[in-house]
């Protein structure tokens, strides 16, 4: 188990969103603002890590051929929990996000990882690579509500900062309203952000590639 | 192919006792978050009730729904789904009725004299930009809130769009939806008396 080794896979060299393109779904719907990237990403760091972690205990247990049944009620199971959770303390969140909190449930990085990494190692290593995994779709989350937001509607932080109820609030102002890039909030523009993220994460990891090449 | 007993209990046990533990686990969980999520609903459906109601009203619990309204109401096209008593006399209903991409839910105020008091919707999935107008109470082809031209009215089935009900243009199908919804509250508030 190596801690350094498994956050640098999860936030850069095997980043899910970028690199392994899973979970594409809810990150294109919700980053539209700084609240509802954080609260999904949250969401999904818990469930994938709490999976992990039982879906790695039962490794030997479960039998080969109704594994994916198994993993799917495990983390349905927590994915219930958390939107059940988030309904009941955070409303504003639950509403904010509606049905992709119960659509945690077949977003591919959470059974990707339980296939991939959770069911051949142990729980430790399997818990560590849930959070770091988890770290790294938050993460490109955040970049990509911040990026849309601010250039979109001209915000930062809306729902958490600028006062007023939480999920309510406006967020501080930095760029006026008529210069917000509009697109940018739409859909397409989820698309736009994304694919230019993605460039750029090919255009490092190749370029860091090279270098070593070169090095060698 | 003959199939090993012995495997079938094995992967079926593993499952169901999976299964088991996950229901146990959520079982807990609901146990502890059942009471806020009905507070929150009980709010939400509060706030939903003043908006249709005069100001400063005050409810009744949940109602049982009497057949015979259950009945107007359907033969209006409308479901009652949910129904209060305003104290002051009058009802508060939760109606679906069909919008022109599926089930448009509405809460309708009715006061005691079987007059609408006021129309709010709860849930829709009507075409954004078109049905939605009608459901954000935007201005009809008269110039007054869609929504509102239907305060004060009475008599079941009588109200009619293009003839007393003005629609908005591009929205017609959804501004009947309303008015669907509308008959069949009043004609469940008269069919309750």
């Amino acid at each position: 188990m190596n801690f350094g080794k498994q956050l640098k896979e999860g936030l850069i060299s095997q980043n899910p969103v970028l690199v392994q393109l899973l979970g594409m779904c809810s990150t294109l719907a919700i980053t539209t603002s700084f609240f509802n990237g954080l609260g999904m990403g949250v969401s999904v760091l818990v469930i994938l890590t709490l999976s992990n972690i039982i879906i790695s205990l039962l490794r030997k247990i479960i039998p080969n051929e109704v594994r994916i049944a198994c993993y799917i009620v495990v983390i349905a199971g927590f994915v219930t929990c958390v939107d059940l959770i988030l309904k009941a303390f955070v409303p504003a969140l639950s509403n904010s996000l509606g049905v992709f909190i119960p659509l945690i449930v077949v977003n591919c990085i959470i059974l990707g990882r339980a296939e991939a990494f959770a069911s051949k190692n142990g729980v430790g290593a399997a818990a560590v690579d849930g959070i770091c995994q988890g770290i790294g779709y938050t993460l490109v989350l955040i970049i990509m509500c911040v990026f849309r937001e601010l250039l979109g509607a001209g915000t930062f932080g809306a729902g958490l900062l600028g006062g007023g109820e939480l999920g309510a609030a406006p967020g501080l102002r930095v760029i006026p309203e008529q210069f917000g890039i509009k697109i940018l909030t739409m859909p397409v523009g989820g698309f736009l952000t994304l694919g230019a993220l993605i460039a750029a994460m090919q255009w490092a990891l190749t370029k860091s590639k090279n270098k070593k090449k070169e090095a060698k | 192919m003959k199939i090993d007993p012995k495997f079938v209990i094995k992967v079926a046990g593993t499952l169901t006792v999976i299964a088991l533990v996950t229901a146990a686990l959520l079982g807990l969980v609901d146990g502890v978050t059942r009471g806020p999520i009905a507070e929150i609903e009980a709010e939400k459906t509060r706030i939903a009730m003043s908006a249709v109601a005069p100001a400063g009203s005050e409810f009744t619990d949940k109602l049982e729904i009497p057949a015979e309204a259950i009945e107007a109401a359907a033969a209006q096209g409308g479901k009652v789904m949910e129904l209060y008593g305003v104290k002051a006399g009058g009802y508060v209903m939760k109606i679906s009725a069909s919008g022109s991409q599926g089930t448009i839910v509405m809460m309708v105020g009715t006061d005691a004299n079987k007059a609408i008091t006021g129309i709010s919707v709860v849930s829709h999935a009507e075409t954004s930009g078109i049905g939605t107008k009608v459901v954000g109470n935007e201005p009809n082809d008269a110039g007054v809130g869609v929504l509102d031209q239907f305060v004060g009215m009475s008599g079941a089935g009588s109200l009619v769009v293009k003839k007393n009900i003005v629609p908005i243009t591009t929205a017609t199908v959804s501004t009947k939806g309303i008015t669907m919804g509308a008959n069949a509250a009043l004609a469940a508030a008269e069919a309750m008396g």
